[in-house]
């Protein structure tokens, strides 16, 4: 398992040991049931118990707003956040040629038909700001061009708290020229 | 298609440093480097020589010092092999490379260790004891390296040009180096996927983010070669001469896939005399492309040719294609060049080099100068004296003495060199 090393897994095996035994079953069950209760949501493409899950089925949130990201972990930090309140699409991961990774590998069709379905006001390109990443998004971008929506990008920019002294130049160029009005 | 470079009638840009600064490397230390086990040696600020026979490990010594400078070997064609063999025995071989310079602002202690795992090599930098990326190290010390390979530079590969002229700039310039690993980084990718869509037939919209990518990287590199290239030819005026007693005039010509001449200034390159007594006036048009001219070429050249480059799964356009070219009177050197010539024009560049440095920097580059004396006559070996700065730090090696005028041995420290380990011959 990724993350745990021979070491981590023997002491883990010993921690189960000393657990009690409704405990053990409890994990034991959970993990029995994970691909029988997990699954994908038909409107997202995100991990979850239901289909739609439970961010789609929301009616208080704003299905205007689709907030496009690589992995389900993505969906999880912008939840962290609060501050958004629209609905996600999962492409489970980015172009990249170098690992055999192309469009049609995404779930980028998958978001042209749910578009087509459920127009939105507003498409929020939120993959990471990597070259698979940056090439990821221009190529959504691209593919949503005729559909006539709102199509943004996450800024990119100096992390809160930061020091600009300390930061890379790419980022402080990136920082300079998305620069707001005060 | 070639593009003639010219000299321009203004430097390439106003040297900023009022004074220069000087740098000198005090102390090198070295851990399964090459042939040395363990080495510690301090270094006088003026003239080190090292004397030793053949395979005692002198010019490992002065790759040590390149290496900290620029990351990279003139020689190694892995990294791997820069650990000593007799370590790679260990559980986890290693090799530790630790120069301290000082400054006239500052001590500096930069520290390279390279540590050889299951899979891979790890290169972990220090500056000052933090934690620091290849970027941050280059041009901490700055380094002009002679050795007898140098002929290849002219004689060999358009590769082995590419990558001379790309360690260079990095020396002068940070914003390369980051160029350069992008540009390679998206070539790759760019590679990958030109080769998919051949196989697989898509849509090659696909490309372009790749290709925008590539332009922008590309150009800054190419942009940067012209300039320098420019730069390293104006000062070649002056030093290629005095190295063939006047009677030779190197030109240098930066020969890209790219069109370069572009459409509104057609004939201006082609037909540029090679005499250098022009007025300046006829060089107009000479001036370095700005990577906006390059940019626009590049961008279209792409376009036009993206169903070859489909079709052979490569791109097939960009500085990883560019070669660099020696002209005197007008005849190809690396082609046609005798030995002696090659030789000849390879140390002008090496000195011209030195120069561009000192101009662009206002630093005194470390001058290494591998076994390079016994090769010269009389007279070639005083020019490369004379062109050594009286504060700069030289450090040299030699199989044997008498090749040096008495005078030059009193102002040196002399080291003796055997089988990886160092004595003093100084009074």
């Amino acid at each position: 398992m990724p993350g745990i090393g021979p070491k981590t897994a023997s002491r883990l095996t010993f921690y189960l040991l000393r657990s009690s035994r409704e405990q053990v079953q409890a994990l034991a069950d959970a993990i029995g049931q994970l691909h029988n209760k997990v699954v994908t949501c038909s409107m997202c493409f995100n991990i979850a118990e239901t289909s739609p899950c439970a961010i789609c089925g929301d009616a208080q949130r704003d299905g205007s707003l689709i907030c496009v990201v690589e992995e389900p972990l993505d969906v999880l930090a912008i939840e962290r956040t609060r501050a958004y309140d629209g609905l996600y699409h999962v492409l489970h991961g980015a172009i990249s040629p170098l690992e055999g990774v192309g469009p049609e590998d995404l779930k980028i069709a998958e978001l042209m038909q749910r578009l087509r379905r459920h127009p939105a006001e507003e498409v929020i390109l939120a993959t990471n700001p990597n070259l698979e990443g940056e090439s990821t998004a221009m190529y959504v971008s691209q593919q949503l061009a005729p559909l006539g929506v709102r199509v943004t990008r996450l800024a990119h920019g100096l992390p809160m708290g930061a020091d600009l002294e300390y930061a890379d130049e790419v980022t402080l160029t990136r920082a300079l020229e998305g620069r707001r009005e005060m | 298609m070639t593009l003639r470079v010219g000299p321009r009638p203004l430097p390439l840009s106003p040297n900023i440093h009022a004074h220069k600064k000087i740098m000198h490397l005090t102390h090198l230390s070295l851990t399964n480097f090459r042939n040395y086990a363990r080495l510690d040696l301090d270094f006088s600020n003026s003239i080190t020589l090292l004397q030793g026979d053949n395979a005692q490990g002198k010019t490992n010594l002065l790759e040590a010092v390149y290496y900290l400078a620029t990351a990279n070997s003139p020689r190694a064609h892995t990294h791997r092999e820069l650990i000593n063999w007799l370590a790679n025995e260990d559980q986890m071989p290693f090799a530790r490379l630790e120069a301290k310079v000082e400054g006239t602002d500052a001590l500096r202690e930069v520290n390279i260790v390279l540590l050889k795992t299951a899979d891979r090599l790890q290169k972990e930098i220090k500056i000052n004891g933090v934690k620091r990326r290849v970027r941050d190290l280059i041009g901490q010390l700055k380094a002009v390296l002679f050795m007898p390979e140098d002929i290849d530079l002219i004689a060999g590969s358009p590769e082995a040009r590419r990558r001379y002229l790309d360690t260079a700039i990095c020396q002068i310039d940070r914003r390369y180096y980051q160029s350069l690993q992008e540009y390679s980084r998206v070539l790759t990718q760019r590679n990958s996927l030109l080769r998919r869509l051949r196989e697989h037939p898509a849509d090659p919209h696909q490309l372009d983010f790749w290709d925008q990518r590539l332009v922008e990287e590309g150009s800054r590199l190419i942009a940067g070669r012209l300039e320098t290239v420019m730069e390293l030819d104006r000062l070649l005026q002056d030093i290629h001469p005095r190295l063939t007693g006047g009677e030779e005039r190197l030109r240098l010509l930066y020969r890209s896939r790219l069109p370069l001449e572009g459409k509104d200034r057609p004939e201006v390159y082609n037909q540029l005399p090679l005499d250098v007594s022009s007025p300046a006036g006829a060089m107009i048009g000479t001036d370095a492309l700005s990577s906006l001219d390059v940019k626009a070429i590049f961008q279209q050249q792409l376009k036009v040719r993206q169903k070859e480059e489909i079709e052979r799964g490569m791109t097939l356009m960009g500085p990883h294609r560019d070669d660099l070219r020696f002209l005197v009177g007008g005849v190809d050197m690396c082609t046609y060049g005798s030995r002696g010539q090659q030789r000849t024009i390879a140390i002008s560049l090496k000195l011209a080099e030195m120069e561009l440095i000192r101009s662009q920097t206002g630093e005194e580059p470390i001058l290494l100068l591998d076994d390079v004396m016994s090769e010269l006559d009389e007279e070639r070996r005083q020019c490369l004296m004379d062109a050594i700065n009286k504060e700069q730090q030289v450090i040299i090696t030699a199989t044997r003495l008498d090749c040096f005028a008495p005078s030059f041995l009193d102002q040196a420290t002399v080291w003796a060199i055997r089988g990886g380990r160092i004595e003093n011959l100084s009074p």
